[in-house]
């Protein structure tokens, strides 16, 4: 019953209300048929009782005289020409027995003979009180009146009426009922799917552009359709005002995201023109000591090696930066080189901050999987981590391939994520960012960019304290890598 | 068995015909028209009746014997054969179409008048009928029957099968199971032929009359047994009456009813062919059966 109703709850409500409708119509006509049924076979009853009283009573005076000297021809005699005179009786059978029970003359002799007794099933088809009995089963009517005399009892008088014509009458009252309901519930029925279906069509315009909108793609009403009027108009606007201020903040979310970007860009910069700065001095002296001492061969070479070394530090680190903000060009295959490029980055934010690192990657060789993102995301929560990190605490970063996944964990040392970052990272389908712009902008980033590799990502306590973070990146399909950039 | 109803009251038999008859023959000689309405009118009695006609009959006799008889005539009915014997005996109706039975029983009060002609003889017979389908050979088989009765005083109806067990050393009561008196020729039919008796005393005449008018209805039944033909009921006269003027128009207007188209349409109805003179013997053996039935008793 309960799997009925869930699967009737699943149907549309155009369908749903005419059902309805027509349960209720034939309930109603049910109910409506049984009341009228009910009174039609009272209403025939009193008819048949008053009817077969009349002829009872006619029959008594007449039968009296005859009666009392069992007189069998007057007595058939009688019943005979009354037989004629109530047409509107359909009497099947009259019987008339004296004081003892012993028939004197019956309208159907041959039947029930004179001088016979009639048997006790007969006698028991008849109400004692005299009043009408009636059996549907045998479509018979059952009188019984008692001729008295003087007042004592000298016979007594059963008739059986055919009642057929009225139990017929009833049934076609019945059939024209059931006709007539069922024409009136199935035009209810469908005048209620029409009525239903034109009402929803504002709600099912609504509903298609709602789960249009959980897919991702929000969009407005068509303007045609604000063309109608009162409340589907109010809805129609309503919801487009809804529309239009998701888009905005959506809109706001991506300008934000990028302002976010260009921030960690902007701390990655100045760590990077730390980077640079650092060997600078010791450059330039290299380069003094090679105007002033250039001649000695072996100042010359060991400025020579120190300058080398110092422009080899600062074009690994271009090169990193290079590689990780490069948003065109032709994707390419994540390397190990990838990873320390990562690692690279981050010693200066480390440094900053007085972070220590635990470094494990175990990627062993080239895997099919874009450069780009990964080095993006994995970026991107590893900045985070530090940021999430006290200073002079612990991050740690973890990489192995294990059946065809790259798994990744970090670790920060941080308070712990807020729970709607958390909720925001591992659902199952992305939206509109759900809490306000702030810090946690990047985790934006990582969820688009998680999207865009297919991969899962899990939240749980670390062992540092703070919070772990595991990446589960299934390797791309060779064609499509080209795709994952 | 109490009296009962037995056809409508009012209708003609033939022995109210012969009444009639009798009254019509008595007027055609007797004195002018202007005379009828100075003296009573002549009584005659008429017993229980067999056709549904019977209206039309009555009408049509009254105005035959009025017009042959040449006074007015008064046709009275009643229910059995017992009370228009009993006014006929009294002299309370000057004429009266009677049993056989009655005739004998009080053939010292009563003088003929007239005897119909039926198929050409003043004769009839007693039937004994049962239901049509009934496969019984002879009239004994009926042993143990409901049997209808027309009327205690009627011969066919009664005399002639209570003779027949009584040559046997039987009575009614003995023979039948139960035996009932319709009051009339034709309702012993009715009561064959509906199965409220199994067997009935029916006059010849009558199942024969109804065979014709009525098909349908004896059509339910089937002679089971005839008996020796027999004189055909007459019209009679209280004795004192006999020669009286008026009793003599009577007759004469029965004696020539078959001469008068009025009259022929009478008999035409009636299916008889005219009436005769007849003498008392000729109901000899209905006096023998009166005889038999009186020793057994």
């Amino acid at each position: 019953m309960r799997r009925l109703s869930r699967a009737i709850g699943g149907w549309p409500v155009n369908v749903r209300v005419p059902l309805f409708v027509a349960i209720l119509m034939v309930v109603v006509s049910a109910i409506v048929s049984e009341r009228v049924l009910s009174r039609l076979a009272e209403t025939q009853s009193r008819h048949l009782a008053e009817l077969g009283g009349a002829y009872l009573d006619g029959l008594s005076s007449s039968l009296i005289p005859a009666v009392l000297r069992s007189d069998v021809w007057e007595t058939f005699d009688t019943l005979d020409r009354a037989a004629g005179l109530y047409r509107g009786l359909a009497l099947m059978h009259t019987v008339v027995t004296d004081a003892r029970g012993t028939v004197i003359a019956s309208s159907e002799p041959r039947g029930t003979a004179t001088g016979t007794q009639l048997q006790q099933g007969f006698l028991d088809r008849f109400s004692l009180d005299g009043g009408l009995r009636v059996s549907d089963e045998l479509a018979r009517g059952y009188l019984r009146r008692e001729l008295v005399y003087q007042d004592r009892t000298i016979g007594t008088v059963y008739a059986v009426v055919d009642i057929s014509h009225l139990i017929g009458e009833r049934r076609e009252v019945l059939t024209a009922l059931i006709l007539t309901n069922a024409v009136i519930t199935a035009i209810l029925a469908l005048l209620g799917y029409l009525v239903v279906t034109r009402m929803v069509r504002p709600l099912r315009v609504l509903s298609d552009h709602l789960q249009q909108g959980a897919e991702g793609r929000v969009q407005p009403i068509e303007a045609a359709r604000l063309a109608t009027e009162g409340e589907t108009r109010r809805l129609f606007r309503s919801y487009n005002a809804l529309v239009e201020a998701v888009n905005e903040r959506e809109a706001l979310t991506r300008r934000l995201a990028e302002e976010e970007k260009l921030a960690s860009l902007g701390r990655l910069a100045s760590g990077m023109a730390h980077e640079i700065n650092n060997p600078l001095g010791g450059l330039f002296n290299a380069l003094d000591t090679l105007k002033h001492h250039g001649e000695q061969t072996g100042v010359r070479r060991a400025s020579i090696e120190l300058l080398e070394r110092g422009l080899v530090g600062i074009r690994d680190v271009v090169q990193a930066t290079l590689l990780s903000y490069r948003a065109e060009g032709s994707p390419r295959p994540l390397r190990p080189a990838d990873l320390e490029d990562i690692r690279l980055l981050l010693a200066p934010e480390l440094r900053r901050r007085s972070l220590s690192l635990t470094w494990t990657a175990e990627l062993g060789g080239e895997l099919p999987l874009g450069a780009a993102p990964v080095r993006q995301a994995v970026l991107n929560l590893m900045l985070n981590a530090c940021a999430a990190s006290p200073e002079g605490s612990v991050v740690a970063f973890a990489a192995r391939v294990q059946d065809r996944r790259l798994l990744v964990t970090i670790d920060d040392s941080g308070p712990g994520m807020p729970q709607e970052a958390v909720d925001y990272l591992t659902a199952a389908r992305s939206g509109p960012t759900p809490f306000r712009a702030g810090p946690h902008l990047g985790l934006w980033l990582v969820r688009q960019l998680a999207e865009s590799l297919r991969a899962s990502v899990a939240v749980e306590g670390s062992d540092l304290g703070g919070t772990r973070l595991r990446l589960d990146i299934p390797f791309a399909a060779p064609e499509a890598l080209s795709h994952v950039a | 068995m109490g009296a009962a109803t037995a056809g409508t009251p009012g209708s003609p038999t033939r022995r109210r015909l012969l009444g009639g008859l009798l009254a019509a023959a008595a007027c055609s000689a007797g004195p002018p028209r202007r005379a009828i309405a100075a003296e009573p009118p002549l009584a005659f009695g008429l017993t229980p009746v067999f056709m549904s006609s019977d209206l039309e009959v009555l009408e049509q006799l009254q105005a035959y014997l009025e017009a042959a008889s040449g006074q007015a005539v008064q046709l009275v009915t009643r229910r059995t054969y017992q009370e228009i014997t009993a006014l006929l005996v009294s002299g309370q109706v000057d004429a009266a179409w009677i049993c056989g039975y009655p005739f004998v029983q009080n053939r010292r009060e009563l003088s003929l008048i007239a005897v119909p002609l039926w198929q050409g003889e003043p004769l009839y017979r007693s039937y004994i009928i049962v239901d049509a389908e009934r496969s019984i050979d002879d009239w004994p088989d009926i042993a143990g029957d409901i049997h209808a009765f027309s009327d205690p005083d009627s011969n066919s109806g009664y005399l002639v099968t209570s003779a027949l067990l009584a040559e046997r050393g039987r009575r009614p009561d003995g023979f039948f199971r139960k035996s009932f008196f319709t009051y009339g020729h034709r309702n012993v039919v009715r009561a064959v032929a509906s199965g409220l008796a199994e067997s009935g005393s029916v006059d010849s005449y009558v199942w024969e009359v109804m065979r014709d008018m009525e098909p349908a209805l004896t059509a339910r039944t089937r002679v089971l047994h005839r008996s020796e033909p027999l004189g055909f009921p007459p019209v009679a006269a209280a004795r004192a009456r006999s020669g009286d003027r008026r009793t003599e128009a009577l007759a004469r207007a029965l004696l020539s009813m078959h001469e008068d188209p009025l009259g022929q349409r009478v008999l035409a109805l009636l299916r008889l062919d005219g009436f005769v003179p007849s003498e008392p013997r000729l109901f000899d053996p209905i006096a023998v059966k009166v005889a038999l039935l009186r020793r057994v008793e």
